[in-house]
């Protein structure tokens, strides 16, 4: 009996030992085998920095405050955060290819959420994202605007402000709770007039299960304090004269708010048509501000649509899909641009049905988030 | 039966964090030959298979897209609404490509039941026989799938 013990104490101390030795491996290859030392990241020719190696180029470039836009955090699952590197990035990982074009691979186009900081990297970086800064704002109001869309102020603190151009959108970090073990961004068009720079609107549409919508929906409460970055995005009204067709359902209408408010500030009266489609009136939102901004704007028009009429409440407006609608309301084609903000397979349906009716492709301006 | 090695692999990309932040297995601690065995069975049991299932799910994503965006009437049992959700993902499979991610809702106004799903499920399911791990959020299992789209069981027929 006794040696059975001694032999069961030393088979314990065996298992003890390599399990010692293995976490002590562990540990320096840890310390040793990823770090890749200091190295020194070129931008544009012109600035420097020494930076820490081993983390990716996207996380490198936001520890020295340049944010590139990335709608996925860095999971390489939006293929956003696409950037010129000159110098130093080698072979492309197998994770970027799916990504980028045969032509944007000629001209050293990477993925810069997968490609890791290993050597000393050269990258042009276009000019306008250096005006991009993180801030930490307030939330100032949550309003509900429908059954399943919030709208919320948030207000900047301090001196900080933001200046934008209607039809940005920002990325919102949601913090760690019961849905998100760690901290992920996701991106929102602003819905606000770019004249206060102090405040913006967003509208976040509940989507089941989504990180942000049901932290936004569920958790969020005014007085808190949120991590966001931006301005991004080009989807902005063209400085012409041409008539302006807007296409969009639901929380689609953020991008186009913001350029009709700023229209109306501005008092750039160009004959204009928002065709806006919801499912049912309890989806309709915003639209007395909206029948407001035709009396500010003498040439614009607002057409709310609703695509299932309930039979046992009065509608004058109109009924059916937008790219039914369309024909009636899009006079001279060959004169118009067209802003589409929606999922992509909502703007390939869109572009398709314009094009169809005369609009030129490159007329056809669009914020896909899909 | 053994895992295989490629079978290996792919469950190590359907790790937390790898593809998805939440991965796809979910509290499911069994290896991944076993979840698919075990749906496959269930799926026979149902007097179905993969691509019955798979091909009702794009049958409802199709009639969906026609809302442009907005919920739409299918038939008279069913609301479909199909939203474009910013994205693609890899196949843990190994597949080459990206699959993209237009999130699926029906809700059956017979049941009250409502299921959501994606390209990334109806890939899965057709291609691999999988429906994600238990416990996994974005889990849809065989049956979930029949009784909510109403699949028909080549038993009834």
């Amino acid at each position: 009996m006794d040696f059975q013990w001694i032999e069961l104490v030393q088979s314990v101390a065996v298992v003890c030992g390599i399990a010692t030795v293995l976490a002590i491996f562990m540990v320096i290859a840890d310390a040793t085998i990823g770090n890749y030392g200091k190295k020194k990241l070129i931008i544009n020719n012109d600035k420097e920095f020494e930076v820490e190696a081993g983390h990716s180029v996207l996380t490198t470039l936001k520890e020295q405050g340049i944010f590139i836009p990335s709608a996925c955090g860095g999971r390489g699952s939006c293929g956003l955060c696409k950037l010129q590197v000159d110098e130093g990035g080698g072979d492309y990982l197998p994770t970027e290819l799916p990504w980028i074009t045969e032509e944007e691979q000629k001209e050293n186009i990477r993925l810069c959420c997968q490609l890791k900081m290993k050597n000393d990297l050269k990258v042009t970086i276009p000019e306008e994202l250096f005006n991009i800064r993180e801030y930490e704002v307030k939330v100032d109001k949550v309003i509900d605007l429908t059954h399943d869309i919030k709208g919320i102020t948030f207000a900047f603190q301090g001196d900080d402000e933001m200046d934008f151009k209607a039809g940005q959108f920002v990325q919102l970090e949601v913090p760690e709770y019961d849905l998100c073990e760690e901290t992920i961004y996701r991106a929102y068009s602003i819905a606000s007039a770019p004249s206060d720079n102090k405040r913006f609107d967003l509208q976040i549409k509940y989507v089941s299960n989504g990180i942000c919508t049901t932290y936004v929906h569920k958790h969020m409460e005014e007085g808190e304090t949120i991590t966001m970055n931006g301005p991004y995005g080009d989807f902005y009204l063209s400085d012409t004269d041409s008539e302006l067709i807007f296409m969009a359902v639901g929380s689609g209408m953020a991008p186009i708010i913001s350029i009709l408010l700023d229209m109306a500030e501005k008092g750039i009266d160009r004959k204009a048509t928002f065709l806006f489609g919801v499912r049912t009136m309890k989806d309709l939102f915003i639209v007395d501000e909206l029948k407001e901004l035709e009396k500010k704007l003498p040439n614009f028009k607002f057409v709310p649509t609703i695509s299932r009429p309930d039979e046992t409440k009065q509608w004058d407006g109109e009924t059916g899909r937008l790219t039914e609608i369309l024909p009636k309301y899009l006079k001279n084609p060959e004169k118009t641009e067209a802003y589409l903000c929606a999922g992509e397979n909502v703007i390939n349906s869109y572009k398709a049905k314009l094009m169809e009716l005369g609009i030129p492709e490159d007329k056809i301006y669009f914020d896909s988030f899909g | 039966m053994k895992q295989s090695p490629q079978l290996s692999k792919a469950e190590d990309a359907m790790k937390p964090g790898v593809i998805t932040k939440e991965g796809f297995l979910g509290s499911d601690h069994r290896h991944l030959v076993d979840v698919l065995i075990e749906d496959d069975a269930e799926v026979a049991r149902l007097g179905l298979t993969h691509e019955i299932i798979a091909e009702k799910m794009k049958l409802f994503k199709e009639e969906g897209l026609k809302g442009e965006g907005l919920t739409i009437d299918v038939g008279e049992n069913f609301e479909v609404n199909v939203e474009s959700v910013r994205g693609k993902l890899a196949c843990p499979f190994g597949e080459p490509g990206l699959i993209s991610k237009n999130n699926v809702g029906v809700i059956n106004k017979k049941t009250k039941k409502k299921i959501y799903f994606t390209d990334f499920h109806i890939h899965m399911i057709e291609k691999h026989g999988f429906y994600q791990g238990i416990g996994s959020p974005y889990r849809v299992s065989p049956k979930e799938l029949m009784e909510t789209l109403e699949i028909e069981s080549i038993y009834q027929k």
